[in-house]
């Protein structure tokens, strides 16, 4: 069905992928791997297509950076769900694939004449993920939210920020990007068990509940201590790192390296008051005395330059950070010398431009960018006519009708 | 019942602190047999209940001395005995057991190695060492998750080795189908930075093309414009006054709707809230008049009366609120159950994605370390009681 060979870890593996931008990160994950997603839009595109930023802040449904994030390595065409003859379409598709992903509202799908009931029997070997905020079953099942109620909901907004403060919001919409990772996971698990027995599945992913697994400390906290974990300014909860500031800027502490390294070293700066005395030496000590500890080093850092120190700090093997913008990563030693941003030729626009790139290195199956992401409607004809073999007359008639 | 999806697969896992045993214990939750392979003395605190319990449960352990050559011995036999060697070390450690993938290669052709290192295996900072906290900083988090003061505030844990976790058992996965698919296993070297990069991607972009420096977001919609957007104070309860809204109002149906929930004040008819561009324009003084509201209202109750009306709208859920309380959470019977050897029990996190067929199952603790010696060193690789003991004798394995 690819038009495209691919050596790609999932090669072969087809998916349709109807989910909006709430779920697009799932099936994108999957397309950097190699397997052939087609992603199912409306006839005016898909929301994400509307949000910004866009290329040049000139916006247009081909040229908004979010959009392009979400859907690198995808086909799309397009098809007015709503339409009876479309119902049809899909089905024909879903015989000859392996993977559904939606996030539509839970029992649109149903609605729509394409529950799992109805996909089951078309395709028993496929495997259904309906990605919801809240999860197909519940009392919050119809319940409306975007990444921040999400988040909000999932106990990953409250322990962020300073105490008595306004919790702090993640950067990036790590609610949806959870569920997407975990909607991805789960995915390959269920082509797992359709190798035993040729059948596939429904999985039901709530974002809710991917968020709240996403949250480190607070569920482990709660039931192992009942502790209600609080917000703690810049005190990673763990009590070793905290962000201390330099003359020009700020950086993260951490005082689990080699202590003798680091107290020799304030020591010989002058600054270390108390913590040359033999107690700090344990690691747990320095744990529950993070705020003093933390406050001497901060007295100890604000003369020096981020610069100064972290060059220093490296050289002692200490794992201490420069607190620094995104923008830093395009300079970034590390991440150029593992050639981490990869260009994308946007041939229609004459350019091209740096995409962030893979999340993991294959030796043998490696991630790739196979094409840059699709205008609206780019693959209609290719996947209705050469692939499914709609007739030339018969896509005519469907997109006078507004149906593709 | 049918098996479960990854029956069958045995991870040895090397892994430690949090990231790594994400990884595996995802792996583990679908079935595959996880074995840890550990240090004894462990690490100070209980291992069965709390964070501790939550990333090794489903998990067997061993306690082998990779000092000892004979514990290097016992480890490459049992690497040969399974598809995924997995760990979360700088390049050199695995290396220096003569366990990187190609020495393991050798012992078994079609091995699945992942190493789940801080900053990757190649390039100039490869041995350097690196935490959730420090490649949050790295990355632009720490400094772009900030308040009102406008000092960098980030994240309050490790969001990173949960990100970590999550590509590490989804790149094993994926080389797992590829071996299914081709025969042939290969080594992916998983560098956590680079998965944490990878989920700010809209705004790597927008740097990258549009030049645009980034700034916090504070509580701007990311996604589809909105105002109202953001947090707000609610009323005390049980004198916490630690209580907060969030909820999002993006369409004009939705504000008026939003309206009507408030009752239509005064102020909701100004021109300056007609539209949601003049919304965003005047979002300081809309949210002023909106904490007015929610500060009156219980949050629970203020998020019912919202959500009735279609609009988005969640409690800033606590530690007790999310594990204890929780409406949906509940109803889903989320939160998993694991029995303790003592006769008692735990609750831990449950597993999100819920398979119609074959769900993931919670079955047994967080393994006391070297607790399962004798199955691994006598069933799995045939030594013999007096065997065992000699290792144990010999420092190769602690009992």
């Amino acid at each position: 069905m690819s038009s495209m060979e691919s050596d790609g870890a999932l090669a072969g593996l087809r998916v349709l992928d109807l989910a909006n931008y709430r779920g697009g990160l799932c099936a994108r994950l999957l397309a950097d791997m190699g397997a052939d997603v087609i992603k199912i839009e409306p006839p005016g595109g898909e929301a994400g297509r509307r949000i910004g930023p866009f290329v040049d802040n000139r916006p247009h449904r081909d040229r908004s950076l979010f959009f392009w994030f979400y859907n690198l390595n995808k086909r799309a065409v397009t098809l007015d769900l709503q339409r009876p003859a479309a119902t049809a379409i899909v089905k024909r598709l879903a015989s000859a694939a392996d993977l559904i992903i939606e996030n539509f509202a839970p029992g649109r799908l149903a609605e729509l004449g394409l529950g799992w009931e109805v996909l089951e029997q078309v395709n028993p070997a496929l495997i259904l993920l309906s990605i919801a905020p809240f999860g197909q079953t519940g009392p919050y099942r119809d319940f409306r939210a975007d990444d921040t109620v999400l988040a909000a909901e999932a106990g990953m907004l409250y322990v962020n920020g300073r105490p008595g403060h306004q919790p702090v919001r993640p950067l990036g919409l790590q609610a949806y990007h959870s569920a997407s990772y975990f909607g991805a996971i789960a995915a390959l698990c269920a082509l797992f068990a359709r190798d035993r027995d040729g059948r596939g599945q429904w999985i039901d992913l709530s974002m809710q509940e991917a968020t709240a697994a996403a949250v480190e400390h607070v569920a482990g906290s709660y039931f192992g201590e009942g502790r209600i974990e609080p917000r703690r300014g810049t005190l990673h909860w763990s009590r070793y790192f905290r962000v201390g500031r330099c003359r020009d800027g700020y950086i993260m502490h951490c005082t689990l390296g080699d202590w003798t390294s680091l107290v020799e070293w304030v020591k010989a700066d002058g600054k270390a008051q108390d913590l040359t005395e033999p107690q700090w030496d344990d690691v747990l000590y320095r744990a529950a005395h993070a705020e003093h500890l933390f406050d001497v080093l901060d007295e100890w850092v604000k003369d020096y330059t981020c610069e100064e120190l972290l060059e220093r700090a490296q050289a002692l093997r200490l794992p201490y950070a420069s607190v620094r913008p995104p923008e830093a990563l395009f300079a970034d030693e590390q991440l150029a010398a593992r050639g981490y941003f990869v260009e994308v030729e946007h041939p229609e626009l004459g350019r091209r431009f740096r995409y962030p790139g893979a999340p993991y290195c294959f030796g043998r199956s490696p991630w790739r960018v196979y094409r840059r992401p699709p205008l609206l409607g780019e693959h209609t004809g290719e996947v209705f006519g050469d692939e499914l073999g709609l007739a030339a007359d018969e896509m005519a008639a469907l997109a006078a009708e507004g149906i593709i | 019942m049918a098996p479960l999806p990854l029956a069958g697969i045995r991870v040895l896992d090397f892994t430690w602190v949090v990231a790594g045993p994400v990884a595996t214990r995802l792996l583990a939750d679908f079935g595959a047999e996880v074995i840890k392979l550990e240090r004894k003395p462990g690490p100070p605190g209980s291992r069965q209940t709390g964070l501790q319990g939550d990333l090794h449960r489903n998990k067997r352990s061993i306690a082998v001395n990779m000092a000892h050559p004979r514990g290097v011995e016992i480890a490459r036999r049992l690497a040969a005995l399974s598809d995924v060697v997995i760990d979360n070390f700088s390049a050199r450690v695995m290396r220096s057991w003569g366990m990187d993938y190609a020495s393991l290669q050798a012992v078994k052709p079609d091995i699945i190695c992942v190493s789940m290192s801080g900053l990757g295996h190649s390039g100039p900072r490869a041995n350097y060492v690196s935490y959730g906290p420090t490649l949050q900083a790295l990355s632009g988090f720490t400094l772009l998750m900030r308040d009102s003061s406008d000092a960098p505030v980030g994240y309050g844990y490790s969001y990173a080795d949960m990100v970590g976790g999550y590509t590490g058992a989804l790149a094993t996965l994926m080389a797992l189908r590829y071996r299914q698919r081709t025969g042939c296993g290969q080594f992916v070297d998983l560098a956590q930075f680079e998965a944490l990069v990878s989920v700010i991607g809209p705004s790597l972009l927008e740097i990258a093309v549009n030049g645009r420096p980034s700034a916090p977001p504070y509580y701007r919609s990311q996604e589809m414009p909105a105002a109202p957007h953001g947090v707000y104070r609610c009323r005390a309860r049980d004198d916490d006054d630690d209580r907060w809204i969030a909820l999002s109002v993006q369409s004009q149906a939705e504000w008026e709707r939003f309206v009507k929930v408030l009752e239509t004040p005064a102020w909701s008819r100004e021109p300056r809230f007609q539209t949601l561009y003049l919304r965003m324009k005047n979002q300081a003084e809309l949210d002023r008049h909106i904490e007015e509201w929610t500060r009156a209202q219980v949050a629970e109750e203020a998020m019912a009366l919202l959500q009735r009306a279609g609009i988005a709208a969640g409690v800033v859920n606590n530690g007790a609120d999310l594990c204890a309380r929780n409406p949906q959470l509940g109803a889903r019977e989320f939160w998993g159950r694991v029995p303790l050897p003592d006769g008692s029990s735990t609750q831990v996190t449950g597993i999100p994605a819920r398979l119609s067929r074959t769900p993931g199952t919670i079955r047994t603790p967080s393994p006391l370390i070297g607790s399962a010696n004798e199955y691994v060193l006598g069933e799995l690789l045939g030594y013999d009681a007096a065997a065992r003991a000699r290792l144990i004798d010999d420092g190769a394995v602690w009992a």
